[in-house]
């Protein structure tokens, strides 16, 4: 045990029932809660989230699941090929991973790898459902607006630390193809906006979102909220007694000043970060001077001068954990045909995402450990679904193929896993209760390489998640007079081989 | 045991049965019957109503069998007789409840019955199942289905229907007459309220000044007659009803389709409610056929949500004011619909018959073309697919249903006063806590063809809407009792149209593809042409409409101007990217010829001599058309001095400060001129024509006319995948983030504040003065007066005004709607 575990366990307590309190004095949506269980049980193990998402769908044969390396040359049968990289070790006998993810190997000791996740068969694919399933728990469409698990833990759970948002959302932004899909699940849906994701869609400029305007002095902002007061108070209108719209304008405006003028909005600006912390959260091959200078344009330059962004969220998200972030969600951002959604040159796309990864996420894990926060942070990389190089859907409901495949591979582009499957895939799980060192589930050694044992679906991920935050699986909320239960219909199993 | 015994009287027999059975009861494990006379009220309907009704009662028919009746439970269900009269120890309802088939124990759902229970029931059984006559488990017909136009009460001087229902309701609530709002308060609530805007300030000190003592009528029916100005504030209320948008779900597979054009037109000329709703649940053209296609998901999705499961549900809920998405997966559970009533509905649309589905399981039954209520209507389920699409359109509209125009007045009543006289709206199987005035409002629109102005100017008109606004909490408690409109909250639309109206920084371009010269000559009899001057496309070289490479050309116009204009308002396009400039200064861009770009030039212009530069770009890789085309429509009191592209227009090489009056460009030459408005491949006349007047009509882009962006988001524009109805105003702390550090409300202040600088060249307090009247619509006292003339300083300084807008635009006077 750790020396700092009872200072935890005593603030946790402290949190634990400020949260229940809050849950109750929210009001609306009404909770619905199991007779047996309730908000902040004594059996939890974490506090916060952070959600690592590799939007796009991330191999799991190219990533944490090494199968036969069969490297590149021209006439390759596509079906020979299984993974695009050699297997390396981990600090955790026996777990293997691919080449390329070196930095994560050396702190496997300290996590979980489930290697049966399963996404859902939706049909011909479009990443934006499985995401939102990955997201809500269920499948889209819903009849009323599903919330974001982000969103269902800020509700349930509150702020750790009333001066930050509970659901902070980094590196995500939504003016591409899809975007609209994906602002239908960054939401808080039927349970009101308040418990929405606050957004940081570039970590550079984080500290924007945190601050007085651009260009205004905090003397100015601190002037201009002054006066605000002094006009507001000698308005007719306080004359009369209050009324809950006015009341709860003033009191948002107020929580919003707060935050912006609290010191907990100094987490948010990495200018304050020592240079040599930053170099560590960013990939080798980028030239730390030019990580702030972030192209709009969507071909190939954006993605290379963009490489850096997810090791800077990762990097806001632990600072943010360290002033009382609840949930925060880094993603390497989902846009169509860039990133880990490699549709063409998988092996070398793969190559620049795990150098976008690697270092920031074991960096992120060895930061918290020394802070002594890793006990109670739950950190969570996943992907929406996996890839292979010849199967579409899972292999028992193959369905229509958007990549063509070659008979034989006579150019590198044609090298990688450029379709979509859903029958096996990674999550890697650390901190926050979980065990250490543990391999859960197994896919096949042979293509198609599915789940084989200890299959892990999206509900069963979620109620563990749950649980390690004391929420229970079955916790509903009301919605239009029906229960909208926080893990699909409340039938979530809580996967307790995975917790410690 | 033969059934032939029943008719030997059964009460006799039952100390027989009893001591008979005994040994092979032990046998069975069965509770043993109770050993008195039960009785059906007080003992069997409990545990009917408790435990059995969820599946077979109110016309749910689990396995076959209901128990509204005697009759029915008698009946039996699918796998033969659930009760066997007299002989309780074979009945399968019995060996059900006690759980003897392990599988198929009952209740399915919920706590399993004590022995006790079951012995009374046993008992009830034995002793011949008698069943009070009276009572049905039958589904009861829900109110609010039937027309009825009651009478108002007589009530010396007062003259108006609707403040004669209200009279009396005060009295019976012992409420005492309250007097009402002021006209600035009034005038605040009903430009908002009707057009969505804010009372212009010489309007509101005209209507102020005003003596006449009919006024406010005049005045409400002056802005409902605003065809433009109305269209596009309602606009949002029906995309919010009929989840339609520019961009969302559906759209980037082409599984959906939008009905703007057709429902903008609808508003502009107000089309009669009734023939709306036809055109949309029966649509003859594709234009509105969006409503009822739905949005058809790439991939597999839940059975309920299939296209005429979509229609089903909403047609329900947006014109019948229920609630059957429960009923689309499994019969509900929160109220009577059943998930053959979702499938009846969705039967009138499908090709075939639909295989109904119970939480995504298929059932192998099949469900018949029905309507929500046939009481009302009936569809002919043999009928091919388009007669029963009319006939339902038919029901929907007939005056026999009352249901349709209560669902619409009564949403216009919670629109305008905070609260539904049904609550929840779309709960319209309950009662209205005034059923009077929500059955007259309903009767008055069938009476006036369904003009939802008319019934716009009555509710307008009432004392109930011009009382004193009222604390309106988001979740009340207790008994609702009425005493006037909730304290209301601008919309991400209002908020957004107020900003713009406030600072003059709004959206630049439309994207709502709509007519907006429709029902704007109605609206305006001085509308005259939009276009008084031939426009032609330009470029630099010939022919350029047949291919160009790409390439960039420079473009200059000058003109005087007599006076300063009253209005200016441009369209430009370019194909493909064109940079305007007035007089230097650099005014916008754009890149999508088939959307003309539209600004409000005037506070861009001057007396006198006038320089427009553009910077044109002809894109893409290899020969392609090029062209650019411009009108402005400038006018000086009643005269036009509008400038259009054409050969006057000069071309040349740009050097430093070329869009300026310094630069000399006598080396420039003429453009070429490549042919008229409507030439190939642009067509571009209606388009150019609709954004002129869209713009001079509304004077800037209203925000229901754009996407949603992140401000909107902010402040509560849903996202248009479902239905939404009521829309939450409370503020929360992530909106007022937004508004305090956000950066399009920031930039907003900054330029208007910038614009208001530049164009207002008057005292500090008079500028104080302006800025109250037309942000909250009343003059700032003494003292709000000083504290704002300490902080924008004298003479105004741009961080100040600045500043001082920002706290206007979070004042609860501007926000609220009071």
């Amino acid at each position: 045990m750790k020396p700092n575990t009872k200072s935890t366990r005593r603030s946790f307590l402290k949190t634990a029932s400020t949260a229940t309190l809050g849950a109750l004095t929210a009001g609306w949506p009404r909770a619905i809660q199991a007779r047996d269980s309730r908000i902040g049980a004594s059996h939890a193990t974490a506090d916060r989230v952070i959600v690592l998402f590799m939007g796009g769908g991330m191999a799991h044969t190219e990533t944490f699941d090494p199968k036969r390396h069969t490297p590149f040359r021209k006439g390759l049968n596509p079906a020979q090929v299984l993974s695009t990289f050699p297997t390396i070790d981990t600090a955790a006998d026996p777990i293997k991973f691919t080449a390329g993810l070196e930095k994560i190997a050396s702190v496997m000791d300290r996590g979980t790898l489930i290697r049966g996740y399963t996404a859902g068969d939706l049909g011909h694919i479009l990443h934006t459902r499985h995401q939102y399933q990955w997201h809500t728990g269920y499948t889209p469409p819903q009849t009323v607006a599903a919330p974001h698990i982000g969103s269902v833990i800020a509700r349930a759970l509150g702020p750790l630390n009333p001066a930050v948002p509970a659901f902070i959302d980094i590196g995500q932004r939504f003016d591409m193809l899809e975007g609209e899909e994906m602002k239908v699940f960054h939401s808080a849906g039927f349970l009101g906006s308040e418990y929405g994701p606050f957004m940081i869609q570039n970590p550079d400029q984080a500290a924007a979102a945190a601050r007085p305007p651009g260009g205004m002095t905090p003397s100015r902002f601190a002037n201009r909220d002054k006066f605000y007061r002094k006009l507001v108070a000698n308005s007719p209108v306080m004359l009369h007694g209050g009324d809950y719209q006015r009341e709860s304008l003033l009191r948002s405006l107020d929580n919003a000043h707060r935050l912006l003028s609290s010191d907990a909005a100094q987490a948010f600006d990495l200018s304050r970060e020592p240079r040599e912390n930053l170099r560590r959260y960013l990939p080798d091959t980028v030239d730390t001077s030019k990580v702030s200078r972030v192209k709009q344009t969507r071909d190939g330059a954006y993605e290379r001068d963009t490489l850096g962004r997810f090791g800077m969220g990762c990097l806001l998200a632990r600072r943010l954990c360290e002033v009382g972030a609840r949930f925060i969600e880094v993603g390497t951002e989902y846009i169509p045909f860039l990133n880990w959604d490699t549709h063409d040159n998988g092996h070398t796309r793969v190559i620049d995402m795990k150098r976008a990864i690697d270092g920031p996420v074991a960096q992120l894990v060895l930061d918290l450990e020394e802070r002594g926060l890793l006990d109670r942070t739950l950190i969570v990389l996943a992907s929406e679904f996996s890839r292979d190089m010849l199967i579409e859907g899972s292999p028992a409901k193959v369905v229509f193929d958007e990549v063509p495949v070659p008979p034989s591979i006579e150019e590198l582009k044609y090298y990688g896993m450029h379709r979509h499957f859903t029958d096996a895939g990674c999550v890697l799980l650390f901190g926050g209760g979980i065990k250490k060192g543990h391999l859960h589930g197994e896919t096949a050694d042979e293509r198609p390489c599915g789940t084989i044992k200890d299959r892990v679906v999206i509900e069963d991920l979620h109620a563990t998640i749950y649980h390690a935050l004391g929420i229970p699986p079955t916790l509903a909320y009301e919605v239009e007079k029906r229960p909208f239960y926080v893990t699909r219909d409340g039938k979530g199993k809580v996967i307790h081989d995975l917790l410690g | 045991m033969n059934r032939g015994h029943i008719a030997i009287p059964l009460l006799a027999l039952v100390p027989f049965l009893a001591s008979a059975q005994d040994t092979s009861e032990r046998q069975t494990g069965l509770p043993l019957p109770t050993k008195r006379h039960v009785d059906f009220s007080a003992d069997i309907r409990p545990i009917i109503e408790q435990s059995c009704l969820a599946c077979h009662g109110r016309e749910r028919d689990k396995g076959g069998f209901r128990m509204d009746t005697r009759e029915l439970a008698l009946k039996g269900g699918d796998s033969g007789l659930a009760i066997t009269v007299g002989n309780s120890a074979q009945s399968r309802l019995i060996q059900l409840v006690a759980g003897k088939e392990s599988e198929s124990f009952m209740p399915r759902k919920g706590n399993r019955l004590t022995p006790e229970q079951i012995g009374l029931l046993r008992a009830w059984i034995d002793q011949g199942a008698a069943w009070d006559r009276s009572v049905s488990f039958a589904r009861n017909e829900p109110p609010n289905l039937h027309p009825r136009r009651p009478i108002p009460p007589e009530i010396e001087g007062v003259k108006l229907p609707l403040d004669r229902f209200l009279d009396a309701y005060f009295q019976r609530e012992s409420i005492s007459s309250q007097p009402v709002i002021n006209d600035r308060l009034f005038a605040r609530r009903v430009w908002l309220d009707s057009i969505g805007l804010l009372p212009p300030p010489d309007q509101l000190r005209k209507f102020l000044a005003d003596d006449r003592p009919n006024k406010r009528e005049l005045l409400v029916d002056r802005l409902l007659n605003d065809n433009p100005a109305y269209a596009q504030h309602w606009l949002t209320f029906w995309n919010d009803l009929l989840r339609n948008d520019y961009a969302g779900t559906g759209y980037l597979n082409n599984g959906r389709s939008q009905i703007t054009a057709w429902l903008y037109e609808a508003l502009a000329t107000n089309k009669r409610h009734d023939q709306f709703i036809k055109e949309l649940v029966d649509p003859i053209e594709y234009k509105s056929s969006g409503f009822l296609d739905g949005i058809v998901w790439r991939g597999v999705v839940n059975a309920s949500q299939r296209p005429e499961m979509q229609a089903s549900q909403n047609i329900s809920q947006v014109f019948l004011g229920v609630n059957i998405k429960c009923a689309s997966c499994h019969d509900s559970l929160i109220n009577d619909y059943t998930l053959k009533d979702a499938y009846g509905l969705a039967s009138v649309f499908a090709n075939k018959p639909l295989e109904m589905h119970e939480c995504n399981q298929a059932t192998g039954k099949f469900s018949a073309p029905r309507f929500l209520f046939p009481q009302l209507g009936r569809i002919d389920e043999s009928a091919a697919l388009e007669t029963r699409r009319r006939q339902l359109a038919e029901i929907l509209t007939h005056p026999a249903n009352g249901r349709t125009p209560r669902v619409i007045v009564n949403r216009l009543w919670a629109r305008l006063l905070g609260r539904g006289l049904v609550e929840p709206v779309d709960e319209m199987d309950l009662p209205a806590w005034n059923q009077d005035v929500l059955d007259w409002l309903a009767a008055d629109l069938v009476a006036n063809k369904w003009n939802l102005k008319i019934t716009l100017a009555r509710i307008l008109n009432s004392r109930a809407y011009q009382l004193p606004a009222v604390d309106h909490p988001e979740h009340p408690t207790g008994k609702y009792v009425f005493r006037g409109p909730g304290v209301g909250r601008l919309n991400a639309e209002q908020y957004r149209d107020a900003l713009s109206s406030l600072t003059g920084v709004g959206y630049v371009t439309p994207t709502a593809n709509v007519d907006f010269s429709l029902g704007a000559k109605a609206a305006n009899p001085r509308h005259e042409q939009t276009i008084t001057r031939p426009i032609r496309w330009i470029w630099s070289e010939p022919a350029a409409d047949k291919g160009l490479t790409s390439g960039s050309i420079n473009l200059r116009r000058t003109f005087n101007l007599p006076e300063l204009p009253t209005h200016a308002v441009a369209a430009i396009a370019a194909d493909d990217i064109f940079e305007l400039y007035i007089n230097s200064i650099r005014v916008l861009n754009g890149s999508n010829w088939k959307r003309p770009s539209y600004a409000n030039l005037r506070p861009y212009l001057r007396k006198g001599r006038n320089l427009i530069a553009v910077q044109a770009v002809n894109a893409g890789s290899g020969v392609n058309s090029a062209g650019f085309i411009f009108y402005c429509r400038i006018d000086i009191a009643e005269k036009r001095f509008d400038i259009a592209s054409d050969k006057t227009w000069l071309t040349g090489r740009a050097a430093p400060r070329w869009t300026g009056f310094a630069f000399d460009d006598h080396d420039w030459k003429p453009v070429a001129v490549l042919g008229p408005i409507d030439m190939k491949p642009w067509c571009l006349q209606t388009r150019l024509e609709a954004t002129v007047s869209g713009a001079y009509f509304s004077g800037s882009v209203r925000a229901a006319l754009v996407p949603s962006d992140r401000l909107a988001r902010a402040l509560g524009r849903p996202s248009r995948e479902r239905v939404v109805t009521t829309r939450r105003l409370t503020a929360t702390d992530l909106q007022a983030l937004e508004l305090t550090n956000g950066e399009s409300v920031s930039r907003i202040l900054r330029q208007g504040a910038y614009k208001l600088a530049m164009e207002h060249k008057t005292t500090p307090v008079a500028l104080i003065n302006q800025l109250y009247v037309h942000a909250i619509s009343r003059a700032p006292s003494a003292q709000e007066r000083d504290i704002a003339a300490q902080l924008i300083g004298s003479p105004v300084k741009q961080e100040g005004l600045e500043d001082f807008l920002w706290a206007i635009a979070m004042h609860p006077e501007f926000q609220l709607i009071y």
